[in-house]
């Protein structure tokens, strides 16, 4: 059986201006491979300016990668497929507030996503989404209310309303609970546990938070200065690291 | 000694509600050279505890205590004149996201020059203005920056956080406070920057006698030296005591509840199901009547309607009528 998803010598380089002719070049990913399976959840850790954050780009396609293939169910994904990645892997991001549009309502924002992905008439669109609304644990209600209605646990559900409407394969989550507060936080980790159980999606989270990568993730993917340190699954990477740099983050959650 | 005693605080905002009592009825001591770990969520109303004790005070807030002390000052009673004189001297405080408190139109060096009081230096123009730049160097080695000179020169946009909050608190301690006020200062730092601030607070506390009332939102960012936790909900006290108390024996079902959501335990099953507490934080229009944590307590009963009395045990001191010790 082929992999979910197949990350192959994945790599991305920005080149600098620094003259008409003349550029230097950063590398903000030297090539990496991994792997994710169906239902899994994986944790990318590192230091800011570890290219973390570009390795969720490059999947959920926000960025063109430099070299290396991406493939999902074995097919690979070219960067300029855009509805094929729309469909499939789906991205959430840190501030929910401000990656919501608020002059539309919560309701017609996930609508959208659905618009322009199926041929279903209006009501089966309408139908759909308030499924989704109730699957996040809103309300029907919810549909007609803007963003700043909300509070900012319901805000966050509602992204991940968004993420899941079109049942994707994967989710992109970009330190997706840093601005919660705790208990809001518990709240939406268990809805993630439950949407992954109930629905099979794999999960792609960023985060530097030691506790909540040791709870929900299969595996760890740790990253340092552009360059993978160390990838397996997180029994092992917590009991057993190869790398210190390993152990000293998530271990002791110091450096 | 306690240094800030404060006893029954109430802050009253004027809202179209009518008034709301964002603060309600708290109690907070602090000793010298303790490091106190306030916690509590959005809407607690820690940050405006900070700014009562500070005196960055709005007009409009009816400000009420039994007592608002620091050390033989009594702050309520002082016209704002002298609490300003009180305040600079003996007070600082630090914030989050330090980049954007520093000014970017002046470099680091001449920022941290004009926080150096005047008064402690001697001599003539010329003289005053190399002491100066020695000082802020000093302060900049003091606070773990070792390329001074160089760090003097740049702008605040070419540091990194991590950097501009060691830069503030370097500005906070330039005339050595008794108190220092930090809040939320690692909020959306990395581990490891985070841990280097508080590897630094706790240095200085302990080297300098200097208190620290560090307020966070959440049980895991905690300096690792702090000697006493008080949680805070809704501008309740919820539960006070030692560190070690209040993580190992907590009485207050939401100190329990903050302990289990912030995983501090590692006896939970990974990927199972987190306890948390439902709904979500009240708002400032519609606070609950009685215990604040009442509709979201998993112990609540019909008395907790009834704001309960708080306890004190020596240390420790909880508000619950159901506190969790007792039954077991």
């Amino acid at each position: 059986m082929t992999k979910l998803l197949e990350v192959e010598q994945l790599s991305k380089s920005y080149r600098h201006k620094t003259g008409l002719f003349s550029g230097t070049k950063i590398v903000a990913l030297e090539p990496l491979s991994f792997s994710l399976e169906r239902g899994e959840t994986l944790a990318i850790m590192g230091e800011t300016g570890s290219g973390k954050s570009t390795i969720a780009r490059l999947i959920a396609g926000a960025e063109k990668p430099s070299g290396g293939e991406i493939r999902l169910n074995g097919k690979p994904l070219q960067a300029t497929d855009y509805a094929e990645r729309c469909r499939n892997i789906r991205m959430i991001f840190q501030d929910s507030l401000r990656s919501l549009n608020p002059q539309i309502t919560v309701g017609k924002q996930l609508k959208e996503a659905v618009r322009f992905n199926t041929n279903w008439d209006a009501a089966a669109q309408q139908q759909h989404v308030v499924e989704t609304l109730r699957k996040v644990g809103l309300l029907p209600d919810h549909y007609h209310f803007y963003p700043h209605m909300l509070s900012s646990g319901q805000q966050q559900r509602v992204c991940i309303a968004r993420a899941i409407v079109l049942a994707p394969q994967i989710i992109v989550a970009d330190e997706a609970f840093v601005s919660l507060d705790p208990s809001i936080r518990a709240q939406i980790i268990n809805l993630i546990l439950d949407l992954q159980q109930d629905m099979g999606i794999s999960f792609i989270f960023v985060s530097h938070s030691t506790e909540i990568v040791k709870h929900v993730a299969d595996k760890i993917l740790i990253m340092h200065r552009g360059k993978m340190i160390e990838f397996g699954p997180t029994q092992v990477l917590v009991n057993h690291p190869k790398e210190t740099y390993t152990r000293h983050l998530l271990q002791t959650g110091t450096l | 000694m306690n240094i800030l005693d404060i006893r029954n605080l109430t802050i009253e905002l004027d809202t179209s509600a009518g008034p709301v009592k964002v603060i309600d009825k708290l109690s907070l001591q602090l000793a010298e050279g303790e490091i106190h770990t306030l916690v509590g969520e959005s809407g607690s109303g820690k940050s405006l505890l900070a700014k009562a004790i500070l005196g960055f005070i709005n007009p409009r807030w009816k400000i009420t205590a039994d007592r608002l002390w620091w050390r033989h000052y009594d702050l309520l009673g002082l016209n704002p004149a002298q609490r300003r004189i009180v305040t600079g001297r003996d007070m600082a405080m630090i914030f989050q996201n330090p980049g954007s408190y520093l000014d970017p139109n002046h470099t680091i060096g001449e920022q941290l020059s004009e926080a150096i009081p005047s008064g402690e230096l001697k001599g003539f123009y010329l003289r005053r203005r190399t002491d100066r730049k020695v000082r802020a160097e000093r302060l900049l080695h003091r606070v773990g920056i070792k390329q001074a000179k160089e760090i003097m020169q740049r702008y605040p946009y070419e540091i990194s956080e991590g950097l501009a909050q060691k830069i503030s608190i370097a500005m906070a301690i330039a005339h050595s406070p008794k108190l220092l006020i930090a809040d939320e200062p690692t909020t959306a730092m990395e581990p490891s920057t985070r841990a280097q601030i508080y590897r630094l607070l706790g240095k200085l506390s302990a080297s300098q006698g200097m208190s620290i009332l560090m307020i966070t939102q959440d049980l895991t960012t905690m300096i690792p030296n702090s000697q006493r936790t008080s949680l805070v909900y809704c501008g309740q006290l919820m539960e006070s005591g030692t560190t070690e108390q209040i993580l190992n024996k907590p009485s207050h079902p939401y100190t329990q509840a903050m302990l289990e959501m912030s995983l501090l335990d590692q006896s939970v099953a990974p990927k199972s199901r987190l306890p948390t507490l439902s709904g979500a934080i009240p708002t400032l229009q519609n606070l609950p009547i009685g215990c604040r944590l009442g509709p979201r307590c998993p112990r609540a009963r019909r008395a907790c309607i009834q704001t309960p009395p708080t306890t004190r045990k020596k240390q420790h001191s909880f508000a619950c009528h159901f506190p969790l010790s007792e039954d077991e």
